[in-house]
């Protein structure tokens, strides 16, 4: 019975891998492919259905045909970080202001104002695309790294603020006056005593901001133009009349690599238990 | 270390709404215990979290040895307060913990050490100093509240918002005697706040009762005993509560109908009267009983019964050594002891 029921989950287990695992593997091999190793009916294996070549991978750095992705990708991981971080920090604190401080301005109160973040990611972004151009010129920064993270910032700072009023929330207020009655400043307080608390909201809340800012194409693509591009932008200049599926896939592999990375590094650090304590 | 003045001291959580803590004046010695005794939402807590500095009153000041501190920030104050529901910082091992208030003082880590391992020591908390604080038994996580407020030499005062409401009962005797021997030790000034009489009678030297917002009635333990202001602290405190008995103006005398309870009549005669006694102050007596009824109810209590005699102005409860031989429907008459009856006028007492 206890064998069967091993069986069948390392079964079940392996199965769901396979599944999982495929398209990547799929998009690995297609990476070394060929024209006609793509056209001329599904191949499998390298050296024994195809002959492999670089020609995909070459793309990338400016081959024959291809875009030279290393800026952009630098670019992106410039992007991406620094507007993650910043909006994480300024989102953290919003959202502390927001969970201990009742704030009004007529009718408005707390919960509006969460409300009026989250509304940021409700709207679809197109809504935003003139407004972002317009205020970008006028600060002189369309086409360039800074402009960028200041509208990543403005992105992804709602996702932040979001995860964080909850988290926040479930902290009881009696921990912030506790740690002022020991002589504690508010600032003092919310770094050693109210952080720690919320380890798990920063690391999901992080791990959503990159994951998006990574992944947006819609502002790298309206407010950049030659000199300023992002890798999804440059992925997609990849793409000519005949599909280049080889280098297409090469670069989806890259672009996927450090969100692969970061799930395995966030799965091991809530799987190690380095938020013990931290979660009641 | 500090002494503790209330100055007309007032709360309304909301402006011009009903008052959660009424005008009230007091004053708490250095170096004193007491108790804050009431019923739930009389505006206990109200009053220390004013003290501690969490609420802004509405009216009036807290002084501190004389210096005005209602416009000073909570770090500043220098109380520490042990909450309800233990608060403990989760994140930190026990040492941790104790050693925050020095932290924030930006004291030397030798120094810390040295302070938080002879508070461990003092609570009996030196073998978990390394354990994760999040792990504690609820009374050990109070201890650790505790000792967070005494591990700055600096501490004014430690106010106690029911401490002791999580913890079982020998855990409780013990935690008190605690509280007693650091108070004697380090002479810090101690408020616990309770709605258990005989925890704040046994704590404290001076016990103030509120009720309602106000301040009813504050004194040693033996003054609510023996001179209750209010009917109310008189029901509220002893056990058996104290007796009271409608009464009318009779010639000279406010009397009880029916007895021989009686007190000199007061200039103004108007309100309603009813005069008191502690069911300890009354003797059983065959003959020359100065009221008599119907034995309706015996319990035990340990050397004691507590007898409760029926009478056409009301019931009344006494207090006797046990073994007297009375059982219910004998008939039974008592004696007061000298000066143990009190007239009260609309529920308050004036004589
Ligand atoms: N934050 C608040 N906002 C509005 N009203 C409050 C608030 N806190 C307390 N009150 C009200 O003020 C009154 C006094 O409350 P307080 O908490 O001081 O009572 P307490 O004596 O400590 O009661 P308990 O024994 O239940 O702790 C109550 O009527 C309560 O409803
Ligand atoms: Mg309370």
């Amino acid at each position: 019975m206890r064998t069967l029921y091993l069986a069948l989950k390392y079964l079940a287990v392996t199965l769901w891998s396979a599944f999982v695992i495929f398209p990547f593997l799929w998009m690995l091999s297609t990476s070394f492919k060929t024209q006609n190793a793509v056209t001329g009916g599904a191949t499998w294996l390298p050296w024994l259905q195809f002959e492999p070549s670089l020609a995909g991978w070459r793309a990338l750095f400016g081959g024959a045909g291809g875009v030279n992705i290393v800026k952009p990708y630098l670019n992106s991981v410039v992007v991406t970080g620094t507007a993650s971080a910043i909006a994480l920090v300024l989102g953290t604190l919003a959202a502390y202001g927001l969970s201990r401080f009742s704030f009004r301005a007529g009718p408005i109160r707390n919960g509006d104002i969460t409300f009026f973040f989250i509304s940021q990611r409700i709207m679809p972004p197109i809504v935003l695309a003139i407004p972002f151009f317009l205020m970008l010129r006028w600060l002189g920064l369309l086409d360039s790294l800074p402009g960028l993270i200041l509208v990543y910032v403005a992105a992804l700072m709602p996702i932040a603020v979001w995860v964080m009023v909850d988290f926040f929330n479930t902290i009881p207020r009696a921990l912030d006056e506790m740690a002022w009655m020991d002589g504690c400043t508010p600032v003092t307080t919310f770094i050693r005593v109210i952080l720690p608390n919320v380890l798990p909201g920063l690391v999901v809340a992080g791990m959503f901001c990159l994951i998006f800012g990574w992944n947006d194409f819609f502002f790298a693509f309206t407010l950049t133009f030659t000199k300023t591009q992002l890798l999804p932008v440059s992925i997609v200049a990849l793409n000519s009349s005949v599909t280049p599926w080889w280098s297409l896939s090469a670069a989806a592999i890259v672009s996927v690599a450090p969100l692969a990375v970061l799930a395995f590094v966030v799965e091991r650090f809530l799987a190690s238990g380095g938020l013990k304590g931290a979660v009641r | 270390m500090v002494e503790i003045r209330l100055e007309q001291l007032a709360h309304a959580y909301r402006r011009g709404g009903a008052y959660a803590l009424r005008p009230l004046d007091m004053t708490w010695r250095s170096g004193g215990t007491y108790a804050l005794l009431g019923p739930s939402g009389c505006g206990k807590s109200t009053m220390l979290n004013i003290i501690s500095g969490l609420i802004q009153p509405s009216e009036g000041r807290v002084l501190f040895d004389g210096r005005d501190v209602t416009a000073l920030e909570t770090g500043r104050r220098k109380i520490a307060q042990v909450f309800q529901v233990p608060v403990i910082y989760r994140s930190m091992t026990v040492g941790q913990n104790l050693g925050f208030p020095l932290v924030c003082q930006r004291l030397p880590a030798q120094t810390r050490r040295k302070r938080v391992e002879q508070i461990a020591e003092r609570l009996g908390l030196g073998p978990m100093l390394h354990r994760p604080a999040h792990s504690l038994t609820a009374d050990q996580k109070q201890l650790v509240s505790l000792g967070r407020g005494l591990v700055r030499d600096d501490v004014a005062a430690i106010l106690l918002d029911e401490p002791l409401t999580v913890i079982d009962p020998q855990q409780k005797f013990d935690l008190r005697r605690i509280l007693k021997e650091i108070n004697a030790e380090f002479g810090v000034t101690m408020v616990l706040v309770t709605h258990d009489q005989t925890e704040a009678m046994t704590f404290a030297e001076e016990v103030v009762v509120m009720n309602m917002g106000e301040v009813v009635q504050s004194g040693s333990p033996r003054a609510l005993f023996e001179r209750p202001a209010t009917r109310h602290v008189g029901s509220f405190i002893g056990a058996p509560a104290m007796n009271f008995l409608p009464a009318d103006p009779m010639g000279p005398q406010v009397a009880v109908a029916g007895t021989g309870l009686a007190m000199p009549r007061p200039d103004a005669t108007e309100g309603r009267f009813c005069l008191g006694f502690r069911p300890e102050h009354a003797r059983l007596v065959r003959e020359g009983a100065t009221m008599s009824g119907i034995v309706t109810r015996i319990w035990f209590e340990g050397l004691d019964e507590i007898l409760a005699l029926d009478h056409p102005s009301g019931e009344v409860r006494l207090r006797a050594p046990a073994g007297i031989g009375l059982k219910p429907g004998d008939q039974a008459g008592f004696v007061l002891e000298d000066g143990a009856l009190r007239l009260y006028r609309d529920d308050r007492l004036i004589a």
